[in-house]
């Protein structure tokens, strides 16, 4: 399968720093093996945005804040926002687990200081250039520059996720 | 040979390279792979779907329940199933079924399942619990789990650390649980994202073993991969337990390079309590002291060792908990378990009006076991207190360790345990 290394897709955006796992997927849901059945109870514990899932919409990219995903191992974390179709995440930083976590599963993360800075609002539509790091309006201005995928990254991202590249 | 850390060394033997510098990325094949009900499942399914058919290694597996056991609802016994015909059919030997099991970062070093210098991977981020023993352990996720199980290696990046120097000793009623939240607030909850970190200094000489694991426990809560105790005689004696399991006592050398070094002064450190929504939140006790509290646990893999029933007990005495509060105390392992029968700490705490769970992480994370209801306070020695975490959003938790919240659990309120102690009400 080939992966697109530009992304263009409508933003969220989540200003709120330490995003635990626990927000963006409760310990209650952790019964839930199935990708698909994982999408709808993204964020229920994160206030003003248990409407996400509904809301959601393919190629979604989201933009989120200091030390996203902090907390524990939860994969269903990272699982559940595929399962939206969300396409990235660019965040100020990530928690270590989450950031390994999201690799593996071949969700691009993108980790760029200033991001919730920048002239970027909800739902406005963005393209992401995963090989720089470059973040651009409709227009092609640039808005902002993450740090692109790392190598590692990149081979995971390519064959579909840590699963493919084992196998 | 350039000069290496302890993280750059046990790296480097597990790749088995000379050396290892930071940012590298690497395959390194690993010692201990650990699961648990909650994440094991997923891996399951995930290793199934790979086309896996058998684990790399049945010694270097462990499942443990300890998360949704015993059961606390259909789903979680489905899930404890999984895990459980996943043992039986791949023969795993370090499986830990209900009753012979306990919290995982206690009932792996408590097994000699972890030697010094070994590289662990865990699906709980926890996990670094066992830097303690000077291994370098870290959390994963289910897909990383299940990769290990079929390969026995994983690619990581070997990480920079930041050294933690501590000197002095604990003053009264002051431990190390008191010492780990001074570094989160400290470095932050992010301050040390991607990184280890490295406790040392003179302190350690008076610190033992489950101190060091409430240290290392902690050290993801500042956002590191893990926190490294270097191992020592202190180390040596634990490990005396297992004279036939080896294990290679590394140690940072004098040049090795590290991003950051933080000084602690022991001396300086109070009882501390982490207030809402962050363990980084941390106040001296007497700043919050007076906040009333519905519910005390001690317990978990951050303070449910003898050590810390030991210190609740000396602060509790003959006293009553406080008609008001719910005392859950929750030893993390039948071994621990009978030893405080022996102590008869047991009967101390029963007749004082306390409750005994077994060892579960269900009120940890707000699971089952003792959740709070809405606008609920906790006091907890637990490692997290975000929202929503221990049971509804709108409930509260703070951390201390095991001093402060049994002082909390006889009057209801915060308190310091140096204050009540000097109470002319309190005979003990």
């Amino acid at each position: 399968m080939t992966k697109p290394m530009k992304l263009q897709g409508r933003t969220r955006v989540i200003p709120v720093a330490n995003v635990d796992t626990d927000m963006i997927f409760h310990n209650r849901y952790l019964h839930i093996t199935d990708r698909v059945e994982m999408a709808p109870y993204i964020f229920d514990n994160l206030k003003g945005w248990e409407n996400f899932p509904a809301e959601a919409q393919e190629g979604d990219i989201l933009i989120v804040g200091h030390n996203f995903g902090c907390g524990s191992s939860r994969q269903q974390a990272v699982d559940g926002f595929l399962a939206l179709g969300v396409s990235a995440l660019i965040g100020e930083s990530f928690g270590a687990i989450y950031k390994r976590n999201a690799i593996n599963a071949g969700l691009p993360l993108i980790e760029c200081t200033g991001v919730l800075k920048a002239e970027i609002k909800d739902r406005d539509v963005i393209m992401l250039d995963l090989e720089t790091g470059t973040i651009s309006g409709r227009n092609g201005t640039t808005l902002i520059t993450g740090k692109p995928l790392s190598k590692v990254q990149t081979d995971i991202y390519f064959s579909g996720g840590l699963l493919e590249l084992t196998r | 040979m350039p000069e290496m850390t302890l993280t750059e060394k046990i790296f480097a033997r597990h790749t088995r390279r000379d050396t290892v510098r930071v940012g590298d990325i690497v395959m390194a094949k690993l010692d201990m792979i650990l699961g648990t009900d909650v994440t094991v499942p997923l891996s399951v399914e995930v290793f199934r779907n790979m086309g896996a058919e058998k684990i790399f290694d049945t010694d270097k597996i462990a499942l443990v329940n300890d998360h949704f056991v015993p059961a606390k609802d259909v789903k979680a016994a489905e899930l404890s199933k999984i895990m459980r015909e996943f043992a039986r059919e791949q023969g795993v030997k370090n499986y830990f079924e209900v009753g012979r099991s306990g919290i995982c970062h206690s009932i792996l070093p408590d097994n000699g399942l972890i030697r010094p210098g070994d590289l662990v991977v865990g699906a709980d981020s926890h996990t670094c619990t066992y830097g303690a023993l000077g291994a370098f352990s870290t959390g994963i996720g289910s897909t990383d789990l299940a990769c290990a199980w079929a390969i026995g290696e994983l690619w990581f990046r070997v990480p920079d650390t930041t050294r933690v120097v501590v000197n002095g000793r604990f003053k009264p009623f002051v431990g190390a649980k008191d010492l780990i939240l001074h570094i989160i607030s400290r470095l932050g909850v992010d301050g040390a994202i991607y990184q280890a970190i490295e406790f040392t200094g003179d302190a350690f000489k008076h610190i033992f073993m489950d101190g060091r694991f409430t240290i290392a426990n902690m050290a993801v809560e500042a956002g590191a991969k893990t926190g490294l105790i270097p191992p020592d005689d202190i180390t040596r004696e634990f490990m005396s337990q297992f004279p036939d399991i080896g294990g290679e006592y590394l140690r940072s050398d004098p040049d090795a390079e590290f991003t950051r070094t933080l000084d602690v002064d022991l001396e300086e450190i109070e009882p501390l309590v982490a207030e809402p929504y962050l363990p980084s939140n941390v106040r001296p006790v007497n700043e919050v002291k007076g906040v009333k509290i519905d519910q005390v646990i001690i317990g978990s893999c951050t303070n449910g060792r003898l050590e810390d029933f030991r210190a609740a007990a000396k602060i509790m005495g003959d006293h009553p908990v406080h008609p008001d509060v719910r005392l859950i105390m929750i030893p993390n392992t039948p071994r621990l378990m009978r030893e405080l029968l022996k102590e008869e700490l047991i009967d101390q705490f029963v007749k004082a009006g306390a409750i005994i769970s077994p060892p579960t992480c269900g009120a940890c994370i707000g699971g089952h076991m003792g959740v709070l209801a809405k606008d609920e306070v906790g006091l907890f020695t637990t490692n997290r207190n975000f929202r929503g975490r221990n049971g509804h959003p709108d409930s509260k938790v703070y951390l201390s360790g095991p001093e402060v919240a049994a002082a909390t659990a006889l009057t209801g309120r915060i308190t310091d345990p140096r204050e009540l102690t000097k109470d002319p009400d309190y005979y003990c």
